[in-house]
């Protein structure tokens, strides 16, 4: 074996020893670092699950999705139902499957304010024609809604709903004052989609009060072997220019919806306006316009029972009105697989500043807290580095002695840390399995154990080089 | 082989400046077993620690074999306390965690130790009367059996210098004899020079050489 290996081979095992031949301490050191690091990999397990959800999510929807520009899901986004023909014109469009999203409020009776449950309304006969739907992928019991469920109350539920309230096959769901039955149990392994019931579209419209002139997206399916970005390009020609008053904005629906539904349930009126006013502010352009109807005394806001898209014909069978000069805004978003991880990457930019600076205090704990152990240690052993050095071993082979010993204590807590916050996570994910999803993936768990090792020894070198530069007689003194 | 000239050390003792060696002056001879006597206060110790670079003199020179210890680098220094210098200290000075052989290693472990200087270890320790504990750890050893381990380490090298502080102070007169026994058997056999430092000068034969220290000086020799 060559010396350099020996070397480094000896100087290991003999900073090992002296780590194990002090276990309390040691032990205690391990436990501070161990709790900074299963700590780190919580907090960032948070910001990893977000993505990992989203990235799992939306490589299961590979289509692209049409909707109201500027709002953050579905939910809060209503476009005219009558732009759907146009879109199924445009050339390698495959399917166009026109959805309504609403939320459900009451289910059995409970309000479901968290997790949230969300009302999937289908068109059941273009969810036939796709060739791929995560749902239908998802089936786990019983069938997948068809065509012939059209004007029926069934529905398909995910599994952890039917869970939640206990349901199988067969059973009866009473969601918002309707009795749905349940006919087939799907899962797609993503908190995102696991939280739907999906139903006829026009049940859902009834059920939230959507006219039929609108929906809330359209998901998009393209031909097969067509490019989607292409696709996508010849959506936005389609809609490029097209004056944004002749579909019917979310925030002023929100609101009506909001007070309809306060009949039956005030708490959920209350929470849908919060969130539509504050996940989808008006526009600079929808301010002006407001500002221009309520000038006229005029506006559509201001007649009870009307909304500014249900003037007159609905706005799905009025010719579409393209004017240029007034917006170059495109009145709908087209929205890739890829655009919906990017918009949720930004919507968790802020999430991970502030999971930053707790872990960044974690941390400084965790580096106070090992440079005052190492400090300790090496104090207390002023005397066997005198020894040391009184045998001829040279300053840098003290530092080096106690950088092994640090960063063994660093790689140890980096170990034992990452190994505890990866299965808090397993943990804590199976305990809320519809609430929460945390990952540690492998290169943060690498990245742990890196960061806790690199700790270690910067913890340790600050006493390291003061042994270090101490002569012999003065460390035995001291000691 | 040594020439001390004018060396003063002071240090701090807390707040007060201790002033050990007050330019003294002496000279040592090569091969044989020097004494360094005097009473407690007298600057012996500090001489011992400034001869085995344990420590820096505040000024004066120290020649060992030609070579001023003042002119060293810290390299020197380094290789010097380990291949030239064994130190046999009043307190044995083991390191707990470690068994007899290793503690015998010590001055060799960054090196890394070969098989042939791990038996050459043994040996030394079956030679002072250790051969049943080899494994033992200086806690498992009585304290005639650790000051063994320290000379069996100080015997390893081979040295030039064996530098001895109070070396049977901690240890009942049978214990004590035996140490000097080994201490003369170094110089004997490998023409080491040892200097000890010592209060107890029942120890002293005809021909070792004497220095005694008084307040820092040279008080005859």
């Amino acid at each position: 074996m060559p010396l350099r290996t020996l070397q480094l081979r000896r100087m290991f095992r003999f900073a090992l020893k002296n780590l194990l031949s002090r276990p309390v301490r040691s032990l205690l050191a391990l436990c501070g670092l161990t709790v900074a690091i299963a700590g780190m990999v919580g907090l960032f397990s948070v910001a990893e699950g977000i993505e990992d959800t989203v990235s799992t999510t939306f490589g299961k929807v590979p289509g692209l999705t049409v909707m109201q520009p500027g709002a953050p899901i579905p939910l809060f986004s209503r476009i005219p139902a009558g732009w759907g023909d146009e879109i199924r014109a445009v050339k390698g469009v495959h399917v166009v499957h026109p959805e309504v999203w609403s939320r459900a409020h009451v289910i059995d009776g409970k309000p479901t304010i968290s997790p949230p449950r969300f009302l999937f309304g289908s068109d059941l006969k273009q969810a036939d024609r796709l060739r791929y739907s995560v749902y239908r992928e998802g089936i786990k019991e019983g069938r997948a809604l068809t065509a012939a469920d059209r004007g029926t109350h069934n529905a398909l539920v995910s599994r952890a709903i039917a869970e939640e309230f206990k349901k199988t096959i067969g059973e009866t769901l009473r969601v918002d004052g309707r009795d749905c039955e349940i006919v087939g149990i799907y899962e797609a392994q993503s908190l995102f989609l696991d939280v739907a019931i999906i139903l006829d579209i026009d049940l859902v419209r009834s059920m939230a009060r959507v006219g039929p002139e609108s929906v809330s997206n359209f998901y998009v399916e393209p031909d097969q072997g067509a490019d989607r970005k292409q696709l996508a390009d010849s959506l936005k020609a389609l809609f490029r220019g097209r004056a944004p008053d002749s579909w019917q904005p979310a925030q002023a629906l929100a609101t009506e919806l909001a007070g309809q539904k306060s009949e039956g349930n005030p708490l959920s009126g209350l929470i849908e306006t919060l969130g539509g006013a504050l996940l989808n502010p008006p526009s600079k352009a929808d301010a002006a316009k407001a500002d221009t109807e309520s000038s006229d005394g005029d506006s559509p806001a201001e007649r009870p029972g009307v909304s500014p898209g249900t003037l007159g014909e609905a706005p799905g069978n009025e010719p579409p009105r393209r004017d240029a000069g007034l917006t170059a805004e495109l009145p709908v978003e087209i929205r890739s697989p890829e655009d919906w991880a990017g918009e949720f990457k930004r919507f968790s930019q802020d999430l991970d500043v502030f999971l930053l600076l707790m872990t960044s205090i974690g941390v400084t704990i965790a580096f106070v807290g090992i440079v005052n152990t190492m400090l300790m240690s090496v104090t207390e052993r002023f005397i066997e580095f005198g020894i040391l050095k009184a045998n001829g071993w040279s300053s840098g082979e003290v530092l080096r002695l106690i950088a092994f010993e640090s960063a063994l204590l660093g790689l140890a807590g980096g170990i034992v840390g990452s190994i505890v916050g990866w299965i808090a996570t397993l943990v804590i994910n199976a305990h809320w399995p519809t609430r929460i999803h945390l990952y540690a993936s492998p290169s943060l768990l690498l990245f742990s154990l890196a960061f806790s090792t690199i700790l270690g020894v910067l913890g340790g070198l600050y006493p390291a080089l003061r042994a270090a530069r101490m002569m012999p007689m003065d460390a035995i003194r001291r000691g | 082989m040594i020439e001390v000239t004018g060396v003063v050390k002071t240090y701090l003792r807390g707040s007060t400046e201790v002033r050990a060696l007050r330019g003294l002056t002496c000279h040592i001879p090569p091969a044989a077993l020097t004494f360094i006597v005097g009473p407690s206060g007298s600057g012996k110790s500090s001489l011992l620690y400034l001869l085995g670079a344990l420590d820096r003199p505040s000024s004066g020179e120290i020649v060992v074999q030609g070579r001023s210890l003042s002119q060293f680098d810290r390299r020197e220094r380094d290789l010097y306390r380990r291949d030239q210098v064994g130190f046999v200290f009043q307190n044995f000075n083991l390191l707990s965690n470690l068994n007899a052989v290793d503690n015998v290693l010590v001055p060799y472990l960054p090196q890394g130790v070969s098989r042939e200087r791990r038996s050459e270890a043994e040996d030394l320790l079956r030679h002072v009367g250790l051969g049943d504990r080899l494994d033992h750890r200086p806690s498992q050893l009585s304290g005639g059996e650790q000051q063994r381990v320290a000379i069996a380490r100080a015997l390893l090298k081979r040295p030039l210098l064996i530098l001895a502080d109070e070396p049977t102070g901690e240890l009942d007169s049978e214990s004590g004899a035996e140490v000097y026994r080994y201490l003369r058997g170094l110089r004997d056999e490998q023409g080491s020079t040892v200097v000890v430092v010592t209060h107890d000068q029942s120890h002293i034969q005809p021909g070792d050489n004497v220095l005694t220290l008084r307040d820092g000086r040279l008080a005859g020799a």
